[in-house]
């Protein structure tokens, strides 16, 4: 295995394989959340929403865990910018230029949002109704429930769930690559076709996602810590 | 140097005629995301090198257009130029009647014969004699894969299709096929690398069929953009009336890559 091939500088690729793997944390960050706001919104729609409200939403997402993200991406990425330059086109406004990294957060938001609206809808299901009804029968408003009770309140239940979905959205940032959009997967795929030197480059890329979830585990641990204060210790 | 000077010379008279005018928006041209030596690939940089991209260039500085590549994936490179991801393609694209129902083309600007590679150690030629019984692999949704589908689909075992040219090469070179089929200057750029150089050798051009190998590469274009169809086209005829296009072509070929 020849190392230099990884340094930083031409004529290594180190460089190019660290900007694809800040392209890849782009677009997980940008998906993963995405898809909280989504899946907040989904969940609280699920749970308190009216009949039709609670429809759309196991529509979505059914349909959305009922597909495979690869073919959502595809369907998303050609068909999605196509319908939004119609529209524009209708409105009389000049076509817009929907960018890799935009149309990648938002397939990623997407499909996050659909496991997180599950993730989350559990995780609330699992308060004690007696603190969303204390909270009530203080005069708290909706949102001021949500926000004070509700989020805090269903956190250590769903740290569990939202943590897989963050490891799983960094991985799914390889997907895009089918795209042509240069993250840490493609152009690990065009450094090894250059080079030749595969094996060294599939590894260097292994080791950059595997960096990623150690990191992460890292974090995690401690939200987790801080969300389950207070809580009793379980085994 | 010279050139530089003159692109610089004419950038300005550019810059001074759109004064005023709203800021043309650059020309974004598609490329493959593959390594296609030696017309386009991926330099350590980042940066896109080859003949191809010294073409672009060259073209797009005498259409007075600013030019930047845009890396697709191949297999959805058309549908990255109806949809505006892309404003030309740029990928070694030949002009076919099939690609000519979903989009334009300028006039060519390359031509060059389709080749077969296959093992040192198995002698046969490029023809359906030779290939009997063969594995013979092609990226997908080229005319060499249409090509094959073709002429060689009766008599190999199978065809495999790749999504980059890369792949089905590294695929030979591991034995998993018995022979690829493509353009042949890209299958001397492998055969020259040290992957190609202990595993393969040229097998010979596959028999020319106008039909489905096309007239060329040009540049891939929308259908409705006749204006900037004009503008390459008038590009292509003065980079090879001035000697532009026989200059960049020197340092990649040894022989006349425009072809009849």
């Amino acid at each position: 295995m020849d190392l230099s091939l990884l340094a930083l500088s031409p004529p290594g690729w180190g460089g190019v394989l660290l900007a694809g793997l800040f392209s890849s944390l782009q677009l997980a960050v940008g998906g993963y959340l995405l898809g909280l706001i989504i899946g907040i919104g989904g969940a609280s729609g699920k749970l308190y929403g009216g009949p039709i409200v609670r429809d759309l939403l196991e529509i979505y997402t059914t349909l959305v865990r009922a597909i495979p993200e690869l073919v959502l991406i595809l369907l998303l990425y050609y068909a999605g910018t196509d319908l939004v330059n119609q529209l524009t086109a209708l409105l009389g406004l000049p076509s817009v230029d929907i960018s890799g990294l935009a149309a990648g957060i938002f397939v990623i938001g997407v499909v996050q949002g659909a496991y997180s609206t599950e993730v989350l809808r559990g995780a609330i299901k699992a308060i004690p109704a007696g603190q969303i009804e204390a909270a009530r029968a203080y005069g708290m408003s909706p949102f001021m429930t949500l926000r004070r009770i509700t989020l805090p309140a269903m956190l250590p239940y769903a740290v569990p769930g939202l943590s897989n979905l963050w490891l799983i959205a960094t991985k799914d940032t390889a997907l895009l690559a089918v795209v042509g959009f240069s993250e840490l997967t493609l152009v690990t795929r065009q450094a090894a076709g250059t080079t030749k030197h595969y094996l060294t480059f599939f590894l260097a890329a292994g080791v950059l996602y595997l960096a990623v979830t150690l990191v992460s585990n890292i974090a995690i641990g401690a939200i987790e810590r801080r969300a389950r204060r207070g809580m009793v210790r379980e085994a | 140097m010279k050139s530089i000077l003159k692109t610089v010379a004419l950038a300005a008279l550019v810059g001074v005629a759109a004064v005023g005018a709203a800021s043309a928006e650059p020309i974004k041209v598609g490329v493959a995301a593959e390594p296609y030596p030696p017309f386009t690939s991926p330099d350590a940089s980042g940066k896109w090198v080859g003949w191809e991209v010294e073409f672009m260039n060259a073209v797009c500085a005498e259409a007075k257009l600013e030019c930047v590549i845009t890396p697709v994936a191949w297999d959805g490179i058309i549908p990255a130029l109806t949809t505006k991801k892309i404003d030309a393609i740029m990928s070694s694209m030949s002009i076919t009647d099939e690609r000519l129902k979903t989009i334009d083309f300028s006039d060519k600007y390359y031509n060059t014969p389709t080749g077969i590679i296959g093992p040192k150690s198995e002698k046969f030629t490029a023809t359906p004699e030779g290939l009997k019984g063969k594995i013979l692999g092609v990226q997908v949704s080229t005319i060499h894969a249409e090509y094959a589908q073709k002429h060689f689909k009766d008599v190999v075992s199978e065809i495999k299709e790749y999504q980059t040219q890369d792949e089905a090469n590294n695929d030979l070179a591991a034995g998993r096929v018995d022979a690829v089929q493509a353009d042949a200057i890209t299958l001397d750029s492998f055969l020259a690398s040290d992957q190609g150089k202990e595993c393969c050798e040229s097998k010979g051009n596959v028999v020319d069929d106008p039909a489905v190998l096309g007239a060329g590469v040009g540049i891939g274009l929308r259908k409705d953009e006749t204006e900037l169809k004009g503008k390459f086209n008038a590009a292509i005829k003065a980079i090879r009336a001035n000697g532009t296009y026989d200059k960049f072509s020197k340092a990649y070929f040894d022989f006349d890559v425009y072809g009849k």
